[in-house]
């Protein structure tokens, strides 16, 4: 590679990891805060569904 | 159905399509921003080349390209805070014990989302001064009032779990909450405050942004508000549900 060029993306690939890694790190604590919302609704929608259940039943 | 239930079960549909309508920004973004922007200047090199037509005689820097996620996620945090402010005021403020709960839950909830915008931009941010400066960690003021920051409120919630008794354990976190949004607003203004401050100043007038590298910027602040705003909701959506299904367990309990 041309000297001037080498030296003009010397620091790129040396920030590559870094910039991934930021990237990456965003989108895993969203994804698992997202995960932990939507199973916890999941949970909460599935025990109301049985309570009503069960009052219906009561009647 | 009364004017509250309505608003509520209109945010209540938009919250999925906030979410999705978020990641497709930030995904637009996150495209423009690799292929679209040019990478920004860095030191200058001794000799001059011809890159895309154009004569560059400095080093290109690809670490910044963390900019187009680290600020608007770092913005959005304090928009979740300045609704934890807002409702903490609202729930101190009110004479109505009806209405107590409600601005609580909701503050609870924006300071539960802004901590969540908290970590990611210093988890961000770090990786960028690790690059950049060399280190893991810099006692820069922005830095540190944003350290400050993310323990206040980590030490928000322990505070919520220590105290059992409903009211005391609102009205507490209520006051503690709007502690922690004053250092966000110091956080926030510190870098214009103190000159000395390495940390760059956002949101200027004069930043120069060309549209190639505002586009994606702005695609990205919008989409992570709208991400931000979605899981806001869908947590609420969660609590207030949790929230009727024990009151239900009780009325059964008690019958």
């Amino acid at each position: 590679m041309d000297p001037v060029l080498a030296e003009i993306y010397s620091t790129v690939l040396d920030a590559a990891p870094f910039v991934i890694g930021a990237y990456a790190l965003i989108w895993v604590v969203l994804l698992v805060y997202v995960l932990i919302i939507i199973t916890g609704l999941k949970k909460t929608e599935k025990q109301m569904a049985l309570l009503e259940e069960l009052v219906a039943s009561k009647k | 159905m009364t004017q509250d239930t309505h608003s509520r079960a209109l945010a209540n549909r938009l919250a999925p399509v906030a979410l999705v309508l978020g990641i497709v920004l930030t995904t637009v973004a996150f495209l423009l921003s690799f292929l679209v922007a040019p990478l920004v200047l860095g030191a200058n090199v001794a000799q001059t080349a011809i890159i895309g037509g154009e004569a560059i005689s400095n080093k290109l820097l690809l670490s910044q390209k963390i900019f187009y996620i680290h600020v608007p996620v770092a913005t959005v945090s304090f928009g979740a805070l300045a609704f934890l402010a807002y409702y903490s005021i609202r729930y101190l403020a009110t004479k109505n014990q009806a209405r107590k709960p409600f601005f609580d839950t909701r503050a609870r909830i924006a300071a539960e989302v802004g901590l969540v915008f908290i970590i990611m931009t210093m988890l961000s941010g770090d990786l960028w001064t690790r690059f950049e400066w060399g280190v893991w960690w810099v006692w820069e003021p922005r830095l540190t009032t944003y350290l400050i920051l993310m323990l206040l409120m980590i030490a928000y919630f322990i505070l919520r779990t220590a105290i059992d008794a409903p009211e005391r354990k609102a009205t507490f976190a209520a006051v503690f909450g709007l502690i922690a949004c004053v250092d966000a607003g110091i956080s926030y203004l510190i870098t214009r405050f103190v000159p000395t401050s390495i940390h760059p100043v956002i949101f200027r007038t004069d930043s120069g942004l060309s549209p190639s590298m505002l586009v994606p910027f702005l695609l990205a602040l919008f989409g992570m508000a709208l991400i931000c705003f979605a899981l806001y909701r869908l947590r609420l959506r969660q609590v207030e549900l949790n929230q009727r299904l024990e009151s239900l367990k009780l009325q059964l309990e008690e019958n």
